[in-house]
């Protein structure tokens, strides 16, 4: 009888003939491949600004938590002994990180130096007009609406003033494109799917000899399928490098040469770039590798 | 090597069953011929030795396992084993001779070192050692069923399977395939050939099955295409004593023309539509669009 058997090691393909079977059929659906890729980096593209925008809000929350105290302004009429009451509570309340008292005449003069550059405001203001007042540095800064519910009204609080709500325009700005960024991602992965499943279809079509033969000659169903995934695959890491040099442009040309000399806060750094850019990279191999395996299931028996 | 218990074969909207319970046994190493009509089952019967299709009862034993219970990803293990060529040659027009050939051990995994050995052995083996660099529609038809033959014997399968394959030949050309596959079957492969080729069966006396209308009704040791003379059925000398000759698990039916017992009543089958045409990617292209 023979001496071979079906035992040899090596079941999967050679890397060579595989990357040869890839290559033609990658040149045979060149013009469905650049659909999948065009769709596939809007879809990156979209998600990779969703990240970006998300770490922008992160970056505006750390500077926040440095910069922004709640104050709370104190009536004329407070005792000392309520005042230090009021200190106390604050010194245990585990959101409030630090609490310092500024006297009217500290108050005055931060004012003062605030608006140093309207003269007209400064000039309608004296000493006595502005209440004595408790700065809070806060532990978390998105807290900050909850402390003001717990003092406003207390004994000798004339207002708690939540210095963050007036960036919560800002927030909601970022908040809406960030939500609009990933619900167009997941429109776009809707289409790219539709795409794929086409592709695969073409190319399996365009691939039934070949398939046939390895099918007749004991190709294990993973080597008959790879090429296929690979083709996706492939489709889906040239969007995502696409993607990661746009992020990267982006931050280089968008952030850092124009925003940064609009605003007043932070911008994000080259690591939320990176880790974006990385994510953006991994999401497009595997989603499209995953999306032509679903696909392969209707369309290629093996 | 290959055990075929009472089996039968319908195919879904079949009017009639493929193949009726067909019994037989053949050994390692033997040369078959499978002859019949069209439509008698001799392409079923090699479908079910590849699991292509299952047999709809009865037991198909090919190399000691139960094809029916192979699970489907162990599936190519048995087609290692089973090598196959049609009458159309099935090669890949965009590859080289050579390249067509090494593409069965690619696909399989052998290493490069093997590949690149082997092939050139196994083309001088088929006579092709001179076209390794042609492309197939090159090559004549007799050259190209010899690729066939080559990417199916490069893997050293146990068993090969030729269906028809001197089917679009010229006699000549279909002699040299003949002892192309003789030489196979001299290398120790089980050689099971269907074919309509009477001159080439007649020629080579070699054991011969025989299929109508689905049931096996002439199994002759050093047999002709066309039984001239009356003679019983002859189990394989290459049959275990221990097993019963399967032709005796036919039902004892009729009187039998040619001493053979025929099956008794065909299984009745509500009126359906014509078998399905084989889908083969070979086919001529329909709706679904250009061949790629």
């Amino acid at each position: 009888m023979g001496d071979t058997d079906a035992q040899w090691p090596g079941r999967l393909m050679r890397p060579g003939p595989l990357a040869s079977l890839l290559w033609t059929g990658l040149r045979r659906n060149l013009a469905m491949t650049g659909a999948v890729i065009v769709t596939v980096t809007i879809c990156l593209a979209m998600l990779g600004a969703g990240l970006l925008l998300r770490a922008q809000v992160h970056t505006i929350d750390g500077f926040l938590l440095d910069q922004i105290e709640v104050v709370v302004d104190l009536s004329d009429g407070i005792t000392p002994a309520e005042r230090s009451a009021l200190e106390a509570e604050m010194r245990r309340d585990p959101l409030i990180a630090g609490v310092r008292y500024e006297t009217k005449k500290q108050v005055y003069e931060r004012f003062r130096r605030d608006f140093r550059g309207s003269p007209d405001v400064v000039a309608g203001v004296g000493p006595e007009d502005l209440p004595a007042a408790l700065r809070l540095t806060l532990a978390d800064p998105r807290a900050s609406r909850d402390i003001a519910v717990t003092y406003t009204g207390l004994d000798g609080v004339e207002a708690v003033r939540d210095q963050r709500a007036l960036l919560d325009p800002l927030y909601r700005f970022l908040d809406a494109f960030t939500v609009g960024a990933f619900t167009l991602a997941a429109v776009q992965a809707l289409a790219s799917f539709a795409l794929i499943y086409t592709m695969i279809r073409i190319s399996a079509h365009a691939r039934r000899r070949e398939t046939a033969i390895m099918k007749l000659v004991g190709a294990s169903n993973a080597t008959i399928r790879a090429p296929f995934v690979l083709e996706s695959a492939v489709a889906g890491l040239a969007g995502g490098l696409l993607v990661a040099g746009v992020l990267v442009a982006a931050k280089v040309f968008l952030v850092d040469g124009k925003f940064a000399r609009q605003t007043m806060f932070p911008l994000f750094g080259w690591a939320a770039v990176w880790e974006s850019a990385v994510v953006v990279l991994a999401a497009g191999v595997l989603a499209a590798a995953v999306m032509a395996s679903i696909a392969l299931r209707r369309h290629l028996r093996v | 090597m290959i055990v075929l218990s009472s089996v039968s074969k319908w195919y879904p909207n079949g009017a009639r069953p493929a193949l009726i319970d067909v019994s037989v046994e053949i050994g390692a190493g033997e040369f078959v011929f499978l002859v019949g009509p069209s439509g008698s089952g001799k392409s079923t019967l090699l479908r079910l030795l590849l699991r292509e299709e299952r047999a709809t009862s009865g037991q198909v034993v090919v190399a000691g396992r139960d094809v029916a219970r192979i699970a489907d990803r162990r599936v190519p293990q048995l087609r290692r084993i089973v090598g196959c060529v049609f009458q159309d040659f099935r090669l890949l027009p965009n590859r080289t001779v050579a390249a067509n050939v090494a593409f069965a051990l690619d696909v399989v995994g052998r290493p490069r070192h093997v590949v690149r050995s082997v092939v050139p052995e196994v083309l001088e083996l088929v006579g092709l050692g001179e076209k390794a660099d042609r492309y197939p529609d090159e090559l004549s038809g007799g050259e190209q069923q010899r690729v066939a033959i080559a990417r199916a014997f490069v893997g050293r399968p146990r068993v090969l399977l030729a269906d028809e394959p001197t089917g679009n030949l010229d006699p000549a050309t279909s002699i040299e395939i003949m002892s192309l596959l003789d030489a196979v079957h001299r290398a120790g492969t089980t050689v099971i050939m269907a074919t309509h080729n009477a001159s080439l069966v007649d020629a080579m006396r070699r054991r011969v099955l025989e299929l109508g209308d689905g049931a096996l009704i002439r199994d002759e040791a050093d047999g002709r295409y066309d039984q001239t003379v009356p003679q019983p059925l002859s189990p394989s000398a290459t049959l275990p004593p221990v097993v019963p000759p399967p032709l005796v698990m036919l039902p004892p039916a009729v009187p039998a023309p040619r001493g053979v017992p025929a099956p008794t009543a065909l299984p009745a089958r509500p009126a359906g539509q014509a078998p399905d045409a084989e889908r083969s990617p070979w086919a001529t292209p329909t709706r679904s669009g250009p061949v790629g």
